[in-house]
């Protein structure tokens, strides 16, 4: 099955990242498109999911703000969470409703993904029983929540590389009280690899995992005229 | 992966019981099988009225939330209450005991444009 990711250099807005994917999930849902993925980082944002509650976030809306990270209520499945530059958000919007579906599971697959990931860089990582998202023995590594609409996914899997985890301080990541998040950089130090190269190691792995060959594009390069119409809105 | 033969599916793999006017509403063996252990279900109120293909309820599991559709139109007559506490009688049984709402329907016609068990178990993958 063939599909499209595309890849954005720049640090994304939540706002725009958002209303990029619901663009997209309309296009998919009508058939206009094939699945596609965004791998993309966003600007300093908490984000909450759908039953995610407020008492897990740390600072008042005020401190937010003044800490200059944007707060929003998401309608994706999980809890909170955090984003920031030098983490890769991957956000697939894939059909999961007809007879390709993977008896594994979609949140099964998006584990998969993100061990398989730090298995290119020596890491091991696992999942644990009745947590999802995917572990190191430094700390959670990649977190998961998503929504399907007309059995289209939208939102996905973050997944830490250098980021600044301070941001992680402010809140009780996926309301699990105590538990450390690690990234590639406090596991490898100067050997954490660049943001492109996890880029396209997160990109492989979910081509192989999700069994779907990816068209690869940059938004910075050649798009095809409708995705260039529904990314830009 | 089981699919009664008396029901009627709906391509978002919402299945109708139709009896007297009145149609249940659940989600197929599949839909449950692919969101895993349900944690949360959001039920539409009593009276709503809806039409062919909206917006009903929310299914949610530990990291996904996903949208039910009415399959056919009407009023919402009766919700079931016991998913308020226990959201996994639709793992554990999800063409009985996990039904999600019932509708009066408005036009029994609608359900022509459902598939029968045979045409669903195409659209859904082989074990």
């Amino acid at each position: 099955m063939n599909a499209w990711s595309v890849s954005f250099n720049e640090p994304v807005h939540y706002q725009q990242g958002l209303d990029i994917q619901r663009r997209l999930l309309k296009a998919r849902q009508e058939n206009l498109i094939p699945d596609t993925v965004l791998i993309l980082q966003h600007t300093p944002t908490v984000t909450l999911g759908n039953r995610g509650r407020a008492n897990y976030l740390l600072k008042t809306e005020e401190e937010y703000r003044e800490l200059g990270i944007d707060l929003f209520h998401a309608e994706r499945g999980g809890d909170v969470t955090f984003h920031g530059p030098g983490q890769w958000v991957l956000y697939p919007i894939l059909y999961l409703g007809g007879n390709e579906a993977d008896s594994h599971g979609y949140l099964s697959n998006l584990e998969e993904i993100a061990i398989r990931t730090l298995g290119d860089y020596d890491i091991k990582g696992f999942r644990r029983e009745g947590k999802s998202g995917a572990w190191t023995d430094a700390g959670k590594i990649a977190a998961i929540g998503f929504r399907l609409k007309k059995w289209v996914s939208f939102h996905g899997m973050s997944f830490n590389v250098s980021n600044d985890l301070m941001g992680f301080n402010t809140i009780v990541p996926c309301g699990l009280v105590g538990e450390p998040v690690a990234s590639l950089k406090t596991i490898l130090g100067d050997g954490c690899p660049a943001m492109s190269t996890v880029r396209d190691s997160l990109l492989n792995h979910f081509s192989n995992v999700c069994n779907r060959e990816l068209e690869r594009f940059e938004l910075e390069g050649d798009l095809p005229d409708l995705l260039n119409d529904l990314i830009k809105g | 992966m089981s699919v009664p033969q008396d029901l009627f599916y709906a391509k978002t793999h919402e299945w109708v019981d139709l009896n007297d006017g009145i149609a249940t509403v659940g989600i197929t063996d599949f839909a449950q099988s692919q969101l895993s252990d349900l944690t949360f279900v959001e039920l539409p109120e009593v009276g709503t009225m809806f039409e062919a293909g909206d917006e009903a309820a929310v299914v949610e599991s530990v990291k996904a939330a996903a949208d039910v559709y009415a399959p056919v139109g009407g009023e919402v007559i009766e919700v079931n209450m016991d998913l308020e506490d226990n959201p996994e009688l639709i793992n554990n049984d999800s063409f009985g005991k996990g039904w999600i709402f019932k509708i009066k329907v408005n036009n029994e016609a609608e359900v022509d444009d459902m598939m029968d068990a045979d045409s669903y178990e195409e659209l859904c993958p082989a074990d």
